[in-house]
């Protein structure tokens, strides 16, 4: 590890909890407008207005895609 | 790779306290599951709304006379092929309406309260307008579903609309 790194976990030892606390909280934040987007989805593809749930998959999977990548580039010593 | 180093030996271990400890990374990891799980569900319903066959039938059904309502009565039908159940609504101004007698939150059986030109969900006090289907109060997310109603020789028909986004 470069000095850098040491000083910089010196400095502030609770970056990585710090984080990990964040991810959680961005995770349930992203869960929450899922949901919303899931009911938007359901409620317009029964009012036929199908391209909704188009939109609505999209934005979705792309949050899905924004907390997997994050969980995948966390240090992996952070419990 | 050591026997120590085996992840059996962490999804198992052999202390009961390490084995009901849930770390931080493990709840992520769930999260990102449901996440997943969402994504899934929307999908679904994106591929049902794009894919599905639509079988409504589109011709004219006869339904009665309009002897047969009276003034501010309704009738219950089914149309052919189908299950759902019907409304249609003799108002107190001489016209006929025809809606899907499912409230639209959680198809309870909706129905037209005489005079107040108004259709009811005795469930959760959900209101729609008997003119539109739009909701006028209470907790329903949409309008009801409408058919085109048609009278021919005192006979009362009616028919799907035409999707216009198919």
């Amino acid at each position: 590890m470069s000095s850098f790194r040491t000083a910089q976990e010196n400095a502030h030892p609770q970056k990585k909890s710090m984080i990990m606390s964040t991810l959680i909280v961005v995770l349930l934040t992203n869960l929450l407008i899922q949901i919303w987007l899931l009911y938007t989805a359901l409620n317009n593809a029964l009012n036929s207005h199908k391209e909704v749930a188009l939109s609505t998959f999209i934005a979705s999977f792309i949050l899905f895609l924004a907390g997997v990548i994050w969980l995948y580039l966390l240090p992996k010593n952070v419990k | 790779m050591s026997n120590e180093d085996k992840h059996w030996k962490k999804d198992f271990p052999v202390n009961r306290a390490q084995s009901n400890q849930v770390s931080r990374r493990d709840f992520a990891k769930l999260l990102a599951v449901v996440s997943g799980g969402m994504v899934a569900g929307n999908g679904l319903i994106a591929a049902r709304a794009y894919l599905a066959d639509d079988k409504t039938n589109y011709e004219k059904q006869g339904i009665c006379t309009i002897q047969d309502i009276p003034v501010g009565g309704t009738k219950s039908f089914v149309m052919e092929g189908e299950s759902i159940p019907y409304i249609l609504i003799h108002t107190e101004e001489g016209e006929f309406y025809a809606y899907e007698q499912k409230c639209t939150h959680l198809s309870c059986a909706v129905y037209y309260k005489p005079g107040t030109k108004k259709i009811e969900c005795p469930c959760h006090n959900g209101w729609f307008d008997v003119k539109t289907g739009e909701v006028l109060q209470g907790p329903p997310p949409r309008p009801l579903k409408k058919l085109i109603v048609s009278i021919e020789n005192e006979e009362i028909f009616v028919q799907h609309p035409k999707q216009e986004n198919v």
